[in-house]
């Protein structure tokens, strides 16, 4: 038995440290590292059903960035809680100590709980089951840029596989601006060197949003742009995610 | 309850899954009188097995193992660090294991489940003792630098044999680790140079015993936690019995999981 002391040494990464270069993208011609067009989100790979243990779950991979999202419930709300008649949603989002390049940075993340409450809250029927909680769990297992847009959208395929009632599903989307131009569905690189970002989640079938957040600079026409652009990936999104439920149900009937 | 007239079908298997529910223990005696399990295993048996390596493509070394259900994704990270005083010429390995809330409706955040220290505490105690890592491999300048290897555990999926998925996940990790070349740059810093059982029979068990064999079945740990039952030797050494058997086939799935590793 190796006897170590109880601190832990302080260690670090021997990756070698980025030089700080000149951005490419303020170069006019610029390809994106990983060859998409400006708008050409990443191909989507979603799988429902990937946690036994769960009522409801969900498998997403978008390039780089993987999520497994587990619903649990409706089920008992904690004891110290009052009489609800409508019920309660709670949200967590985690990542593991290997999902960033740099080991243990995803705890930089703690706002990324209450934003995924504030996406799903306004799709779910909350009606549906008073006095009860159900709650929704991620862990990101690989970072590879979007990571909040993938987890929503990979949440509210959970809980259609859980059987939550809910008006539409969620589907989440974000555009960097990056200079002059705007590309969606950023990877961690372009995310490093964005101006600004918009998120936007919502309903496609139902063309409404649940939730918009945006950072940086912008001017006005490209805020429009931008939010024409993710509405569209959305609805894209949306008809994936229908399709990928679609394949689950008929498989499980066979 | 479903309607017994209709569908007698139905109102039997409904009543077989509240007998579930409200008599477990009695469930599994009735199982067990005749030597065989819930869903068909005989006693003997083990769940199908899967070990896949390199799962994390950004890690040094990484498996993911698969017991039935129960799924654990292990990664080690390499970092840099100054070895201490008494071991100046060896590095150092750090395990932990985790049980994120996705993997099992028991867990909530903030709130860590009971068995994860437990099991983290058996794993880190099992691997170092058993010398499966020469630490001294680990030291890059003695006395000034070494590797610290990061395993991190994560349970995705609980229903069952954790600590059994767990080791396996671990073993395979290591056994896929590649140390990268380093050298030392000017600042003195180091860089890399221009990478059993399912959960509900587990409820019902009195007192579970975990035996942890090398490659050469050499006994490496024996753990029994105490519990309301006695385990007689007769009893021990039948789990020895097993686990030997089950050593050979988890060293077959784990050695064709490397060749296919290597034929790429």
């Amino acid at each position: 038995m190796s006897g170590k002391t109880a601190t832990a040494p302080t260690t670090y990464s021997p990756s070698p440290t980025q030089k700080k270069r000149q951005p490419i993208f303020k170069d006019v011609d610029w390809i994106r590292p990983d060859g998409r067009g400006f708008h050409q989100c990443r191909p989507a790979f979603l799988r429902t059903g990937a946690v036994n243990a769960a009522a409801g779950s969900a498998y997403a991979e978008f390039g780089n960035t993987k999520v497994i999202v587990s619903v649990f419930g409706p089920r008992e709300s904690k004891k110290a809680m009052m009489y609800s008649d409508i019920g309660r949603l709670n949200c967590n989002v985690s990542y593991t100590t290997f999902a960033t390049p740099v080991r243990g940075q995803g705890s930089d993340h703690k706002e990324f709980s209450s934003m995924l409450h504030k996406a799903l809250e306004g799709a779910i029927i909350l009606e549906s089951f008073p006095k009860t909680t159900v709650d929704v769990f991620a862990l990101v297992l690989e970072s590879g840029g979007s990571d909040l847009p993938v987890v929503i959208s990979c949440a509210s395929l959970a809980l259609a596989d859980a059987g939550i009632m809910m008006y539409d599903l969620v589907t989440s989307v974000s555009v960097s601006c990056l200079g002059a131009n705007l590309v969606i569905d950023p990877i961690s690189e372009e995310e490093s060197y964005q101006d600004g970002s918009l998120l936007i989640t919502c309903m496609p079938s139902r063309n409404e949003v649940t939730q918009l957040t945006l950072t940086g600079e912008w001017s006005t026409p490209k805020i429009h742009e931008a939010v024409e652009l993710c509405l569209d990936a959305c609805s894209k999104l949306g008809d994936v995610m229908r399709s990928c439920l679609k394949e689950a149900a008929s498989a499980s009937q066979e | 309850m479903g309607s017994s007239g209709a569908s007698g079908d139905l109102s039997g298997e409904m009543e077989v899954d509240a007998f579930r529910r409200l008599f477990p223990l009695r469930f599994y005696e009735r199982h067990l009188l005749e030597s065989v399990r819930p869903d068909a295993r005989p006693l003997g048996r083990a769940r199908d097995t899967t070990v896949a390596l390199g799962a994390v493509a950004t890690a040094d070394g990484s498996a993911m193992a698969k017991i039935g259900c129960t799924t654990m994704l292990a990664a080690i990270k390499l970092e840099v660090m100054t070895p201490p005083l008494d071991s100046s010429d060896e590095g150092s390995v750090a395990i932990d294991f985790h049980m994120p809330p996705i993997c099992s409706p028991i867990v909530r955040p903030g709130r860590p489940a009971e068995v994860a220290p437990v099991v983290s505490k058996q794993l880190s105690d099992a691997i170092i003792s058993s010398g499966m890592i020469n630490l001294k491999e680990l030291s890059l300048v003695s006395g000034k630098a070494a590797w610290m290897a990061y395993l991190d555990i994560y349970c995705l999926d609980a229903d069952g044999a954790l600590f059994d998925a767990a080791l396996l996940a671990a073993v395979a990790a290591f056994s896929h680790l590649q140390i990268p070349a380093v050298t030392v740059n000017d600042d003195g810093r180091v860089v890399i140079m221009s990478g059993e059982n399912e959960e509900e029979e587990e409820s019902v068990m009195e007192t579970p015993v975990t035996v942890v064999l090398d490659s050469s079945s050499r006994l490496v740990s024996l753990y029994k936690p105490g519990g309301p039952v006695l385990a007689y030797m007769s009893a021990v050494q039948d789990c020895v019995a097993l686990t030997r058997q089950r050593v050979k086939e988890l060293q077959k799935i784990l050695s064709d999981a490397i060749s296919d590793m290597e034929v790429d």
